[in-house]
């Protein structure tokens, strides 16, 4: 069953080097995300990964076509979508005078949820850093914390916008590793990614974006047999990645 | 759901500002210090330095410098001409005054030689008429002649009325502009900047939610630091609060609400920090030196006085001065609640025309 689909949804934003005319951001694009995956947008920088999360969580207008979270139309009725949507946003900063414990309780209550603050921050494992402020986090660690705040809810969907940019090895494997745990738990996944290991092992099936548009649509196994070149006569023996954590460990070093 | 969302954030907010020394500092330490500044030194004025050669070494002069020496306007030094002109070119003293050699007796007038700094004259504008007074009552005093007329000074106020007294409800309307323009309009564009809005965007967060949760923290924070302002100056500065406080406190929620619906458009039309600055302090400036804070309006420029009186900040200024000296009732004070009603619509609804959640947020 689709939870998320989207019908020629376009978005046109002002050239940034000539004001007057146009570009679409996002052209013409539909896709469907089945309940229960974890669906990556994959794309170069400027395809428009994120100006289509953003028309799907209703933060951006949405200039062409329509679309749907678990068959709610997202223009006209952007508080009921908001009620079961989880969402963890590119910029992750949140009000610094404020606890990891006070921003989660913030976060409950404006979905008028009573959930404990801490057993957010346990389904992240950061239970340890319940009083510390957001600033004092590591990179890995505000992601995950991120992701925490985007559980108060108990989302149906939860968007996660580039949620491995930046993070060492060690960290990147272990929000993959909480990914699973969500997904397992029944919450339907959807990001946004630049990176391949992320898009392959990770998610059951891949968008493709450039320009706006989707240029491929499949699991990452059918996109490889179909689109990939011919592998070499001698396969190399894994790659830099498995080398680098061969030789760190894969600990969490935050 | 104990609490409702409203609610909820104005805690956080309060909550945040009572983490945040800088603000607190800002908001309410440096306004007191001001206070205090102002209160405790605004007692007798200090003499004027006024140096005096002495050519004649008649008993009359003795007893002219005497006289000076006596009256409390002034400090007198004596000394060489040489000396009291470096004194003066120096800034050590005001003015010097030269005796000539034939002062001597009573009946033939002679010529004194004042010298002055002109650099000072706006000062010396309001002091060569007190020392000519001086002068006059030496003269008289030394021919032993009654005064002709004499004029004294009664206050039909009943009470004493310092600079401090006319300070102080300027001080407070200004404190109340600062608090609620820095909480919704310099607090908005932070937010903004930080992502922070966008990500309450996507909850279920209504705007007026968050604008009711933001108005009713700021409405709280300014009741309680204006109360502490003016019981520090009851408590250290002897000032009275003569008219009601229910009142007081009427106009105070009313001059907040103008100045945090100013605060959402400005922080609404400010996309950057730097445009918020800016926009914050075109805003601010201008009313803190015309709205009759420090000095009243009546001593501005005639051209600029009609300009003044209309300022949003004018109307509240006036109206907490008048109920904290005057002890004006609500009645008495109608033309002022007028202003600010007109300001209360007219900063509402552009408030509510500039602040749209979704372009406010992203």
């Amino acid at each position: 069953m689709p939870i998320i689909e989207t019908r020629e949804l376009s978005k046109k934003y002002p050239k940034p080097e000539n004001k007057a005319e146009s570009f679409f951001a996002v052209d013409q694009l539909s896709l469907v995300v089945e309940e229960g995956e974890i669906f990556g947008i994959l794309g170069p920088n400027g395809a428009g990964k994120t100006t289509t999360l953003e028309m799907i969580e209703g933060v951006t207008d949405i200039d062409g076509g329509e679309a749907f979270v678990d068959g709610i139309n997202v223009q006209t009725h952007p508080y009921a979508v908001k009620q079961i949507i989880g969402v963890q946003l590119q910029a992750n900063e949140y009000f610094d005078k404020l606890s990891l414990t006070e921003l989660p309780h913030l976060f409950c209550a404006l979905y008028h949820r009573s959930v404990e603050p801490e057993s957010l921050l346990v389904k992240v494992n950061l239970e340890e850093k319940a009083r510390a402020k957001p600033a004092d986090l590591s990179g890995g660690q505000k992601q995950r914390f991120s992701i925490a705040c985007a559980l108060a809810n108990q989302p149906k969907v939860l968007f996660l916008d580039e949620p491995t940019t930046g993070l060492d090895p060690q960290a990147k494997h272990n929000l993959w590793d909480l990914a699973r745990e969500l997904n397992d738990s029944g919450i339907t996944i959807v990001l946004t990614t630049h990176n391949m290991d992320e898009a392959e092992t990770l998610c059951q099936r891949i968008a493709i974006m450039d320009h706006g548009r989707i240029v491929a649509q499949d699991s990452p196994q059918n996109l490889i047999h179909r689109h990939a070149p011919e592998p070499p006569e001698a396969p190399l023996q894994g790659n830099m990645e498995d080398v680098f954590l061969a030789l760190t460990g894969t600990g969490l070093r935050d | 759901m104990i609490d409702s969302v409203p609610i909820t954030l104005a805690r956080v907010f309060l909550k945040m500002h009572l983490r945040d020394r800088q603000a607190i500092v800002f908001s309410l330490f440096f306004p007191i210090a001001f206070m205090l500044a102002f209160g405790l030194s605004s007692g007798s004025q200090d003499p004027i330095e006024l140096g005096v050669v002495n050519n004649s070494q008649s008993g009359l002069a003795a007893e002219f410098i005497e006289t000076l020496n006596t009256n409390p306007l002034f400090s007198v030094t004596e000394g060489s001409e040489h000396e009291l002109r470096t004194a003066l070119i120096e800034g050590d003293s005001k003015m010097v005054l030269i005796l000539p050699a034939e002062f001597r007796d009573t009946d033939t007038g002679s010529q004194l030689r004042l010298l002055v700094d002109k650099a000072q004259m706006r000062q010396l504008g309001l002091i060569l008429p007190m020392f000519e007074k001086a002068l006059v009552t030496v003269e008289r005093e030394l021919r032993n002649t009654e005064p002709l007329f004499s004029l004294t000074v009664e206050d039909v106020k009943a009470r004493s009325q310092g600079y401090i007294d006319f300070l102080i409800p300027g001080l407070l309307a200004f404190t109340l502009m600062q608090i609620s323009i820095s909480g919704s309009g310099f607090n908005l564009v932070e937010y903004r900047r930080k992502g922070i809005l966008k990500r309450l965007f996507v909850t279920p967060l209504r705007p007026r939610d968050f604008i009711l949760g933001l108005v009713l923290a700021r409405l709280l924070l300014c009741l309680v630091q204006l109360s502490v302002l003016l019981g520090v100056a009851v408590v250290f500065l002897d000032v009275t609060v003569v008219g009601n406080l229910a009142a007081l406190y009427l106009v105070i929620v009313l001059g907040t609400v103008i100045f945090l619906s100013m605060g959402f458009c400005l922080g609404s039309l400010a996309k950057t920090q730097q445009a918020i600055l800016a926009l914050g302090n075109l805003f601010i400036f201008p009313q803190m030196f015309l709205s009759g804070i420090f000095f009243p309006i009546d001593s501005l420029p005639k051209l600029v006085q009609p300009l003044a009186a209309v300022l949003p900040l004018s109307f509240v200024a006036n109206a907490l001065r008048e109920i904290v000296t005057n002890g004006s009732s609500l009645l008495e004070i109608l033309p002022e609640l007028a202003g600010i009603a007109v300001w209360l619509v007219i900063s509402f609804v552009l408030a509510t025309r500039l602040f749209v959640w979704k372009e406010v947020a992203s």
